[in-house]
């Protein structure tokens, strides 16, 4: 029903009007200084009839007796001239110097920045693609005040998580949406841009923006736009650098043997016999030396832009290589972009995109905390020294033929007799685990991750009379990601036993229809724009994986190698489909009186029958204060606008861990199982996820009203906002009793607010020929609060079963706090059992306060510890120009969030025996509970680091003439040179957060470091 | 004005089929509507129309077992099940112990366990699974056909093993009766009195003995529930019911002791097992407590590790059973391992490919457990029984393990010995000593020689935090913790 009514719609809008035979009028656009101005405007005011100049100037129109001709250009104060009957009628536009009246994209659309309502940010691309980094969304870092990107893993390749104006959605997904040229894409196309083919970011932050996303828009929008060949001479350009990257160590986890043997001397007066052998083995090195081996980072990118008049086109080639700066990680990246616009005639204008990539990543198989818990006195390869030290006899004879250059294993030193200094078969043991060398676990190790994509879009633009045209596009991109994983015989103590391959590809093909009529009026001042149509979108899956075990070597890494009893197999498909059907008024009146209007609605395959589909409308309005006359003549106010957005969007998008309920959570599914019966394997079907047929759209509302202000001549530009997003029918995985024979359940269960305010300003505090200055300061605060959590209000839980710190979800405070007990003091060293052995280690228990003072430390002792959301998040940069040389630099910082630094426990080896307290002579033993239960590991994750810094010169003309070279600039550039944590903070990364679920949030478990780069480019342009 | 020479007219022609076409395009898409927000489920079952033939009811009888099996995983959030039960009652016994004292597992050696320890969830969570699954089965009865009465007695059968485990384990439990929703906090977080779970067990146990025959070893037979039912009988005091079960299954069961105590353990198909759970190398079948009970195979560094006192128990009582039992240590001589469950199938010989992935299956109930059960039933809770049939089924076992003398009298004392030896390691001691009433004593003298912490609230489990977290209040501890 609902396709017959657009189509009516768009029949009726077929009657095109036709004007009537009037004079044919001729003449030229100049500016200022009588240079033609190709592309301005002429419409004849009142009527539709319009035209613009041609790359001279000149135009022609018909037009009436005592019409009025508009001449109008971007940039440029229009000029309005009456025909009286001339027969030429050339004008000189002015520039206008307070107005540049920027041209922003919007959702499906795109709108002159002054009659904006809503809360977008421009960012373009003028540096962002010098800094070294590998994604593109990892360079937007502190750009825009209200998105908040953490480099939450930090090898090479891996994407950060974005957030725009807090965690407002409590499922694992709350990514915003990517539009790239107009197109819904994944959230890993990110992974495959390059940033020098990207031209701006816009970025859609209220709900009101990203209501025309409706489905997606929940949590913000990021579109991008890329690079498009302009008319004129074919531009070539080369950009590249070269960087090198250095991870940052932790303090806190550098332990030094030379330090304990002088604190257990200093204390005892002498050295116990393990630590004596430890200094006889003769390595003290911290493990973060081996692991976080730096690496460099190079980009090259080749580029072809050009056109004409009809035709314009866009053409890349780039390739960067990140070394990352973990042992073995590596990333490459090899992308090519073709673009072409082309107006075929009046009428029709088609267009074509196609890129495609390929990305080739190494991963670190190891995990950062295991690594760096093992001690110091071990050394990486056995060499002439330590090779003496190693036990021959013990454990039968296992380390008997040791050599030079083998992994050193910490069993290798044990029973040892320290009188005679001789290997004995029981003696004195220095080891804390019988695991295999650390690093060999990660270079005996090889895990790859390739990920080949093609994404071809093409549209279609169909001029059906003066302001209506159509507009239809269809996309597609193919994705074929193949993982392997290997484990070789030396990587685990257990040796080719452990041995393992696997191996998965997992192919995706995504189409996207988007079909969509613009209208654009313009009557007497009144602005009229509006857009009608539906896009339909579907994703089909397939994955599969093998696995096989039992190598006796590492001599051949296939499936067919492995002992066949062992290999398995596994294999499935699923597919999603969204359909929309959109619309959208914009109106102004004499660029002063603005308002917005959208409805979308969404229908979701993976919502039951009676719920599949979600409506989002939103409203805006706005005024141009500044545009009227009492302020005309103003010299401190330039621009005033005072604006009011309401929105509603939605989220459809969850993720339990099981792609098959993540897409039919509606239906109970059953998975295939088998069990022994007497010998044999019988077939059965197991329930694996318990059904809900109301399974909804989570949707959010919110109001954000703002200002945005300019000052003298917009010497001084900003905005302030504020913003309340209350989004409710949350789609969570919630816990549930295992009475049930389930872990969790999928509901739509709480609301939750994110409010905050948002400020920005930057200012062009020095302009003049020789030496300019502009600064900008982004702040955005965000306050979180679960307002409503159903029956689960107040339900604590934790993680993993082994582990089980606690989390609250209580209503009143953000969706997830910390929660615990409060720490009192230490165990005093003289209780604990062997203080100087493990190096490095620390007693796993505490005492803690008794906080309602009852004499004991139970459930009501617990308290909320604090949350792992930030308050405040605030960049400042600076640009400078001086002559040739530029300089810019970015200074950024999170305050208030705090992590649950799950690392201290493995690396401070809190689970060691030799440091439990002595239970005969530890006093008040009633107060003493395990760290991990406390705020002992809750920590402060503030930072402020120097995150950009560029330093560029632009070569001289004079010399770039004779090369045939347009323009030229080198620069060096650094990231995080300078990275400051809170004094609590042990880790090295304090943003780094494990993906867990939204209610036990902000959880760490060493994970990658905070990395500092230098670079040097070059940027050419011939 | 309208020229009509080809050209315009070509391109009037055009225009049209240009909209047309994008027109048309888009009616497509979307006149597929009805049907295309509803894409095929390929790699699933739909549940909803499911458990329609009794073929698809069976289905659901074997993934009981299936769940008995528990996952041989090692993802903490993983239901383990019957893999990691060993730590819960063995480890809690005079039995075993960790090698070097280390992780979660040392908890339950010295009487130190935590609410929040991970292995007591994961139990608590397992054969709550299990308890779902044969409620499914039970719900799905009318599909069955034929083998409904069958059906239904294998689904009984198992959920009274899973209730019997956890009553014995935890005290009070959630009684469930069949799949609730996760909004039924009243269910889930009601802890029922030991005597109406008790009722339950007894109650789903007669139905399983008069409604199964006895085709299986690895699925429920009649008797293994009469086995079981003896079992349960026993625990409740009920002595003389116990005795006409067990008498029913030696007399009309056909099994008979293995002449060879070691192909109890290494011949799967062996004539003494009355119910297993079947276990296959290599696969998704496969269970790593074999590797578990090695020096560093699994990923512990050994667990189930054999105790002192167990040894000198066998080095009186054991017999020819001593070294089917338990072995020295190869890699660290002063240190005794598990010998019933070799991941390889043989005592001596090389792992296989992946000995965290064995195949041997679990015990559950054997012919000789029935026989001491039976010496058991007939000394009816007193010190002492010379009655010639409890002396008989005493000797069959004894003979077995080559201990030829004569018995007169059988104590209560020498009956513990006996099933200590004779079942060490089978998950059976800290329950013996439970259902005997000597639990406290022995475990007491026990921690205070080897300085461990025990105390007498510590038979008993914890309820698992995370139930009472998530109950808010409403699910009540057991005392000590």
């Amino acid at each position: 029903m609902k396709i017959k009514s657009h189509l009516t719609l768009m029949f009726v809008l077929l009657g095109v009007a036709f004007g009537f035979a009037q004079t044919q009028l001729g003449g030229t656009v100049t500016d200022a200084n009588g240079e033609p101005i190709p592309g301005a405007t002429i419409i004849v005011q009142g009527t539709n009839n319009g035209t613009t100049s041609d790359f001279d100037g000149n135009y022609t129109i018909s037009v009436e007796q005592n019409q009025n001709l508009v001449i109008s250009y971007l940039g440029y104060i229009s000029a309005i001239i009456q025909f009286t009957g001339q027969d030429n009628l050339s004008v000189s536009l002015s520039e206008d110097l307070t107005e540049l009246d920027e041209i922003v994209v919007t959702g499906y659309g795109t709108q002159k920045k002054s009659h904006l309502t809503g809360a977008i940010s421009k960012i373009t691309n003028e540096k962002l693609d010098q800094i070294a980094v590998s994604r593109v969304d990892e360079a937007l870092v502190g750009q825009v005040s209200g998105v908040n990107i953490s480099a939450t893993e930090g090898e090479a390749g891996s994407a950060p998580t974005i957030r725009i104006r807090g965690t407002g959605s409590i499922t694992g997904k709350s990514d915003p949406a990517i539009v790239v040229d107009g197109l819904l894409v994944d959230n890993d196309y990110l992974g495959s841009l390059d940033m020098n083919d990207v031209a701006s970011f816009e970025i859609l932050k209220d709900a009101a923006s990203g209501a025309i996303y409706g489905s997606r828009g929940a949590n913000g929008v990021i579109l991008i736009t890329t690079k498009e060949g302009e008319e004129g001479k074919t531009k070539f350009s080369y950009n590249t650098y070269l960087g090198f990257k250095e991870a940052r160590q932790s303090d806190a986890y550098s332990f030094s043997l030379a330090d304990e043997a002088a604190e257990e001397l200093a204390a005892n007066g002498s050295l116990s016999n393990q630590t004596q052998r430890k200094l006889d083995i003769g390595v003290d090195r911290s493990w973060q030396d081996v692991i976080f081996d730096g690496g460099e980072i190079r980009s090259h990118s080749f580029a072809v832009r050009g056109g004409n008049k009809k035709t314009k086109y866009s053409t890349a080639l780039n390739f960067i290589h990140d070394q990352g700066v973990l042992l073995t990680d590596d990333y490459k990246k090899y992308n090519i972009k073709l673009k072409i616009d082309t107006k075929l005639n009046d009428e029709f204008s088609v267009g074509i995109n196609l890129s495609p990539s390929y990305a080739n990543r190494r991963r670190f198989d190891g995990s950062a905390h295991d690594i760096l818990r093992q001690t110091v006195w071990l050394p990486l390869y056995l060499d002439d020294n330590s090779i003496q030290h190693v036990n021959r006899v013990r454990d039968g004879g296992k380390y008997a033929n040791a050599q030079i250059g083998d992994y050193a294993i910490q069993r290798m030193f044990d029973d040892w007799d320290m009188a005679n200094n001789v290997a004995v078969t029981s003696g004195q043991d220095i080891s804390n685990t019988s695991n295999t060398n650390p690093a060999a676990k990660v270079l005996e190790r090889d895990r790859n991750d390739y990920k080949f994509k093609i994404y071809g879009s093409m549209y279609m633009k169909y001029k059906i009379a003066k302001g209506i045209n159509l507009k239809s596009t269809i996309a597609g991109d193919f994705q074929n990601t193949k993982q392997d994983r290997w484990q070789g015989v030396q990587s685990n103590r257990n040796g080719a036993s452990a041995a393992n391959y696997s191996t998965n590809i997992q192919n995706r093909m995504h189409f996207v229809t988007d079909n969509f009529l613009n209208f654009d009026k313009e009557i007497n001042g009144h602005e009229i724009s509006a857009i009608l149509g539906f896009s339909a979108e579907k994703w089909d899956t397939e994955y599969e994986s093998l696995a096989a075990a039992g190598y006796q070597s590492d001599l051949l890494q296939t499936i067919s190698a492995g002992d066949p009893t062992t290999i398995q197999g596994q294999s499935y498909d699923y597919a999603q489909r969204l359909i929309s059907y959109v619309s959208r008024v914009n109106y102004a009146y004499k660029d002063k009186y603005l308002a917005s209007f959208s409805f979308r609605r969404d229908g979701y395959s993976a919502f039951g029958p009676n719920t599949k589909y979600g409506d989002f409308p939103a409203a805006s309005v706005g005024w141009n204060v500044a545009k009227e006359d009492f302020l005309a003549g103003n010299n401190v106010i330039s621009n005033l606008k005072l604006r009011f957005s309401y929105g509603v969007s939605g989220n459809p998008f969850f993720d339990t861990g099981n792609v098959l309920v993540d897409n039919f959570p509606f239906l109970s599914l059953l998975g295939s199982q088998t069990a022994i019966v007497d010998g044999g394997s019988a077939a059965a079907f197991n329930p694996i996820n318990i059904a809900n047929t109301d399974l909804q759209w989570e949707s959010s509302v919110e109001i954000n009203p703002g200002i945005d202000f300019g000052f003298f001549s917009n010497r001084i530009t900003g905005s302030i906002e504020y913003y309340e997003r209350t989004s409710e029918k949350l789609l969570i995985d919630n816990p549930v009793s295992s009475t049930t024979g389930f872990s969790s359940a999928l509901v739509n269960l709480g609301k939750v607010k994110n409010s905050g305010l948002e400020f920005e300003i930057r200012t062009k505090n020095v302009t003049s020929e020789n030496f300019s200055w502009n600064s900008t300061l982004l702040l955005s605060a965000n306050d979180n609060e679960l307002v409503s959590f159903g029956a689960s209000d107040g339900q604590i839980q934790n993680i993993d079963a082994k582990r089980a710190a606690e989390w609250v979800n209580s209503v009143g405070n953000p969706i997830s706090s910390f929660y615990g007990w409060v720490v009192d003091r230490d165990i005093p060293l003289e209780f604990i059992k062997n203080p100087y052995h493990p190096i490095g280690a620390e007693a796993q228990d505490v005492y803690v306060k008794d906080l309602n003072g009852d004499g004991l430390i139970d459930d009501d002792d617990k308290t909320i510890l604090g949350d792992p959301y930030a308050d405040l998040v605030w960049s400042f940069s600076n640009d400078f120009r001086l002559g040739r040389f530029d300089l810019s630099l970015m200074i950024q910082s999170s305050e208030g969030a705090m992590v649950r630094n799950m690392g201290d426990q493995y690396i401070f080896n809190h689970f060691n025996s030799s440091q439990d307290y002595n239970k005969a002579t530890t006093p008040d033993q009633q107060f003493i509970k395990q760290k991990i239960f406390t705020n002992d590991i809750v920590q402060d994750a503030s930072y402020i680091a120097l995150r950009n810094i560029n330093i560029g010169y632009k070569v001289s003309d004079e010399f770039l003439k004779d090369m045939n070279i347009t323009s030229a600039r080198v620069y060096a550039s650094g990231q995080n040179l300078f990275y400051k944590t809170a004094a609590n903070y042990t880790g090295f990364n304090p943003e780094s957060i494990n993906d867990t679920s939204p209610t036990t949030y902000g959880y760490q478990r060493a994970g990658s470091p905070i990395f500092s780069t230098i670079s040097l480019g070059l940027n050419v342009e011939f | 004005m309208l020229n009509f020479n080809q050209k315009t007219i070509k391109k009037h022609i055009m225009k049209h089929i240009q909209i047309l076409t994008l027109v048309l395009l888009g009616a497509f898409v979307s006149s597929c509507e009805e049907d295309y927000l509803e894409p095929k489920l390929t790699s699933a079952i739909n549940g909803s129309n499911y458990y329609s033939t009794p073929e698809q009811v069976e289905s659901a009888v074997i993934n009981m077992y299936d769940g008995l099996q528990g996952v041989n995983s090692s993802s903490g959030n993983d239901n383990h099940a019957t893999q990691v039960e060993f730590y819960l009652t063995e480890m809690r016994s005079d039995n075993t112990r960790t090698k070097s004292s280390e992780g979660e597992a040392a908890q339950f050696e010295s009487y130190n366990v935590e609410a929040t320890n991970g292995i007591v969830e994961d139990y608590y969570r397992s054969f709550y699974n299990v308890i779902f699954r044969a409620n499914t089965v039970l719900a799905n009865l009318s599909n069955a056909g034929g083998s409904a009465n069958q059906f239904e007695g294998e689904a009984k059968f198992v959920r009274a093993y899973a209730n019997f485990n956890l009553v014995r384990l935890y005290g009070a439990i959630p009684l469930v009766t069949e799949p609730i929703s996760p909004l039924n906090s009243e269910i889930a977080y009601t802890r029922v009195p030991v005597a109406d779970v008790y009722a339950l067990i007894v109650s789903d146990l007669e139905t399983a003995v008069s409604q199964l025959n006895n085709d299986y070893r690895t699925r429920a037979s009649r008797s293994a529930a009469e086995a079981l039912l003896a079992k349960v009988q026993l625990t409740l005091g009920n002595y003389t019911a116990a005795r006409t079960l067990l008498e029913s299954v030696v007399t009309t069961g056909g099994f008979s002791l293995e002449s060879d105590f070691s192909d109890v353990f290494y011949n799967e198909a062996n004539s003494e097992t009355i119910f297993a759970i079947g276990y296959a190398p290599g696969g998704l079948d496969s269970q790593n407590f074999s590797a578990e009970w090695l020096n560093a195979v699994g990923r512990t560094s050994g667990v189930n590790y054999v105790t002192a006192d167990v040894r000198s128990a066998f080095e009186d009582f054991g017999g020819n059973r001593t070294a089917v039992s338990f072995r020295q240590d190869a890699s660290q001589p002063e240190q005794y391992q598990v010998a019933k469950y070799f991941p390889n199938g043989e005592l001596d010989a090389p792992y296989l490919a992946d000995p965290t992935k064995a195949g041997n299956d679990w015990i559950v109930i054997r012919l000789a457990d029935v026989l001491l059960l039976h010496v058991e039933s007939i000394m009816a809770g007193a010190n002492e029984t010379i009655d010639p049939a409890a002396l008989a089924s005493f000797q069959a076992v004894r003979n077995r393990a080559g201990l030829m003398d004569s018995v007169t009298i059988v104590t209560k004392d020498v009956l513990l010995n006996e099933r200590r030896v004779e079942l060490a390691f089978e998950n059976h001691r800290l329950f013996d000593l439970m259902r005997l009433g000597v639990a406290q004593d022995v475990l007491s003298n026990f921690s205070s020689t080897n300085g461990l912490g025990f105390s007498s609230t510590d038979v008993l489990l914890p309820i698992p935090q995370r139930e009472i977290g998530l109950s808010l209040g409403t699910l009540s501890q057991n005392p000590g913790y």
